[in-house]
């Protein structure tokens, strides 16, 4: 059994490692193919074109794609994702510093909407075709339906500019900019390493508004699942009989429903954790946040290939690794796949 | 219920726990300002390299130029030159004591290192003087060092010197530091690879941190020659959402705001407590038209959608608003020996006829490109319903900037939506964009010339604007400028302004000594700060 683990956790890494080298592949080429001009970029557009032919071939860009594509992957394979020409940092640094705050931002979403999400979901399949019921279907339909991009504005228009509850956009408010060292990249980390409460509220106050309407979103999904396999499970009989034998309904729930859908939960929330860091990019737009997705449009926008491949890998890599994580945690949680894999 | 409702309550208690926490919001400090800004554009922060104009605010206070201009009257002054004599062959400049924050002397060697490194360089920011002669190869005998604080520019052509002079007033005339260059520099790159994310100048700032599409964090130079400036940090903010940054605006998080939308900006108008800084730039929102394809290489069909097939006045109206207002001729109007607007109007029924008379009485196809930002989408859309008007089916094909440059290059549109900005604050400056092709065939691939990209040939007009370039007496040159813009509107111009540009910049009233300019070389030496109301 445990040797059969191993050889399975091998069999997935492998997995993972072609789908990764399949991403690469794919993003590189389209990233070639596209009409943009990372060259023009650089140079502009009153260039000469002899300056901009010396760009192009300082970047690599005259050689044939499968040429260039070699030389990605052997300089991928030493550690070096190339430059950003956005930035003109590595594209490891840049990502090393857009990602903790996307991490950030996503994780506190996660937990957000998993702390509301699974118990809302769960007691609106309880009390089916309640008020409650209806209620919760509502919050999650309109969750699933408004665009984000106007829940950030009129977030901000009511919690940051009339009721003053809420920072603005932006990590932290400016003037206390560079008072924190970045050691982890997490703000809220990083404040409370270096003891910092005033930098650490501050950070607090401008990451719940987009944190919650990143998470309303998820929460949306999760409810609607959680809704869903806790219905499934309320009409079999262990369910049933627990009641039979006078179990209260807290002791059903956490006893009972809470262990027999956690291994479907897992897979949910993987899912929504991996789409709210990739698919946070609206939401750091309407708010200023420097994370991840708002470097990864900007260097679309210019052509910077070195960026979008690196950051792509990335999210495909956490993706996943999610994925990965969810399979094993069905081992852990629920015996049965052992013994039936077994 | 009350028992699976616990989860819930502690939920909602902790949104209410983060709402109510202490919120530490005090205004700006009255020594930093904070500028919310769009910092999606700036990819260098090398001088002889970034162009975009929200670099060029980052690099007129970290670094000095020899001369700069005043935003107001366009009158020339001193900033790393003391004084400078004119005679016929060039221009010398007598340095002031200065140093640059690193400690290292200004001397006319920095000077001479950074317009050869422009001309070495040879990108995009090296355009304008290369158009007065200057060149890689003949840089280092035309720039020279006298002496240790003099300096030599000789001219490479006929050129007027104060129109030598505006150019080196341009953010690439910045001199930088070049000991401290010279350290970085590799594989031959002149220290560029560096020099794009650090700054090496004697300006009033320096640059403290640079966190693309985040922040620019500017200190105050210790080392800075002239008097001490009243901010200690000067920040750029990255709000690339204009509402965002209206709202940071309101609520005193931003002091000054340059890259809202119109209607953010209308919107401050009617409020108390800000004012709206008009920075002219002396620049347009053209229509360029490829005169290399059928019907545009038509001169009739041209004058016909220039003339009468598009409305400007409702289109200055409802979408241009507060970033510019109807310009046809290529100098803004309150500039010195521009001629008047010609009588272009929208008149559709007049153009129908003329188009079937030019033997189009269908009409015909084509295809507007643009940049997909405002307002020039929104441009593209209302001259496509114009032109519907009058029987031009026109589609509408947006792009990000590296894509509809390219095109714009490669001669690869119909119609498209540039934006120019002037090379100098004079009718002649400005003229230079929309007159100059020396050479139209297709081997010259002159693709950074605008009149080039069009495909239209201006053997004439070209030659008058080298005659006024080289007219040294101011009033005999005048006349030919006059000239030269009424010869623009009588060829039918395959490339024309519609708009005059201008930056609108929405500044709280606590700021004082905020001149915004034409160029985006705003200086912050001097802003002051009040207390918050």
């Amino acid at each position: 059994m445990k040797e059969f683990t191993l050889l399975e956790l091998g069999r997935r890494v492998g997995q993972l490692l072609v789908s990764l080298f399949l991403l690469l592949v794919v993003t590189f080429v389209i990233g070639r193919v596209l009409p943009t001009d990372p060259v023009g970029a650089i140079v502009g557009e009153l260039a000469d074109p002899a300056a901009y032919e010396a760009m192009r071939q300082r970047l690599g860009l005259d050689l044939p794609v499968y040429q260039q594509f070699w030389v990605y992957l052997t300089s991928l394979l030493q550690g070096d994702l190339g430059t950003a020409i956005l930035t003109g940092n590595p594209v490891l640094e840049d990502l090393s510093r857009a990602f903790p705050a996307t991490l950030e931002l996503a994780t506190l979403a996660i937990i957000l909407s998993t702390i509301i999400g699974v118990p809302l979901g769960m007691s609106a399949a309880f009390f089916r075709d309640s008020w409650f019921d209806q209620f919760a279907r509502v919050i999650s339909l309109v969750g699933h339906s408004i665009p984000v991009f106007w829940f950030g504005i009129v977030g901000l228009v009511i919690f940051y500019a009339t009721l003053n509850w809420v920072g603005g956009p932006g990590r932290i408010d400016i003037y206390l900019e560079g008072l924190v060292e970045p050691k982890t990249g997490l703000l809220l980390i990083d404040s409370l390493l270096a003891g910092d409460t005033e930098v650490f509220w501050n950070a607090v106050n401008h990451i719940i508004l987009p944190a919650c309407i990143l998470a309303y979103s998820a929460m949306a999904y999760i409810t609607r699942m959680t809704r869903s396999f806790t219905l499934e499970q309320l009409n079999q009989d262990y369910v049933v009989a627990a009641r039979a034998k006078g179990a209260s309904n807290w002791r059903i729930v956490t006893g009972h429903l809470l262990p027999n859908i956690a291994v479907q939960l897992v897979t949910v929330l993987a899912i929504s954790y991996g789409g709210l860091l990739e698919g946070a990019v609206v939401t750091e737009v309407v708010f200023s946040w420097p994370g991840i997705g708002q470097y990864m449009t900007n260097a679309l926008m210019i052509g910077d290939m070195n960026a979008v491949v690196a950051g792509t890998l990335i999210i495909g890599f956490i993706f996943m690794l999610l994925n990965f994580l969810s399979d094993l945690a069905y081992l852990v949680l629920d015996p049965r796949t052992r013994e039936v894999t077994a | 219920m009350k028992h699976v409702s616990r989860p819930l309550m502690l939920g909602a208690a902790f949104l209410v726990m983060a709402a109510v926490v202490p919120a530490a919001f005090a205004a700006t400090p009255n020594d930093q300002l904070v500028i919310g800004t769009s910092l999606a554009q700036v990819l260098s922060l090398d001088p002889q390299q970034g162009t975009e104009v929200k670099t060029q605010e980052i690099l007129a206070n970290t670094y000095d130029r020899l001369v700069a201009f005043d935003p107001e009257t366009s009158e020339l002054f001193g900033q790393l030159a003391e004084s400078w004599d004119v005679d016929d062959t060039g221009i010398t400049f007598h340095l002031r004591d200065a140093k640059f924050a690193s400690g290292n002397p200004v001397t006319a060697a920095d000077a001479v290192f950074s317009l050869v490194r422009l001309f070495k360089m040879d990108q995009s920011a090296a355009a304008g003087l290369k158009t007065f002669g200057y060149n890689s190869d003949n840089a280092e005998t035309l720039i020279t060092a006298v002496d240790e604080k003099t300096l030599r520019v000789d001219f490479a052509d006929k050129v007027i010197p104060e129109a030598l002079l505006y150019r080196l007033a341009n953010g690439v005339g910045s001199v930088v530091d070049s000991v401290e260059v010279q350290k970085h520099v590799v594989n031959n790159d002149y220290g560029n690879e560096w020099l794009r994310t650090n700054t090496a100048g004697s300006g009033p700032f320096v640059l403290n941190r640079w966190s693309p599409n985040e922040i620019v964090l500017l200190e105050r130079n210790p080392n800075f020659w002239g008097a001490e400036p009243a901010m200690t940090r000067v920040m750029f903010r990255h709000v690339p959402e204009s509402q965002a940054a209206r709202l940071m605006m309101e609520r005193g998080d931003i002091d000054i705001a340059n890259a809202l939308t119109a209607p953010d900006v209308r919107y401050f108008q009617a409020q108390d407590g800000f004012a709206i800084d008009q920075a002219k730039t002396g620049g347009f929102y053209a229509l360029a038209m490829n005169a290399g394809r059928e019907p545009l290489n038509d001169p009739k069909v041209r004058e016909i959608i220039a003339a009468y097939g598009i409305d400007y006045a409702g289109i200055a109206e409802t979408i241009v608003g507060p970033y510019g207002r109807v310009r046809n001729v290529p100098a803004p109007e309150d500039w010195e020996n521009a001629i008047p607007n010609p009588d272009w109007s929208f008149r559709p029924e007049e153009a129908k006829e003329m188009l079937a008379e030019a033997g189009y009485p269908d009409g015909f196809s084509l295809t507007i490109k643009t940049i997909a930002q405002p307002p020039r989408v929104d441009m593209a859309t209302a001259i496509q319903a114009n032109l519907a008007e009058i029987g031009i089916t026109a589609n509408v094909i947006q792009g990000n900037g590296s894509d509809i440059v390219s095109q714009h290059r490669a001669r690869d549109f119909d119609l498209l939506i540039p934006q120019t900005s002037a090379a100098d604050p004079t009718a002649l400056g400005s003229l230079d964009n929309f007159t100059n092709n020396p050479d139209n065939s297709a081997e010259a691939n002159n693709a950074g010339n605008f009149v080039w990209r069009s495909d239209w040939d201006i053997p004439e007009l070209n030659a008058l604007r080298v005659e006024a370039n080289s007219e040294l007496d101011p009033a005999k040159r005048g006349e030919l400028v006059k000239q030269l813009q009424e010869d623009f509107i009588a060829s039918n111009p395959a490339v024309f302004p519609m708009f005059e540009r201008f930056e609108p910049v929405v500044v709280n009233v606590r700021v004082d000594g905020y001149d915004a300019h034409p160029w985006g070389l705003t200086r912050l030496e001097d802003v002051s700060k009040g207390d918050a109301n």
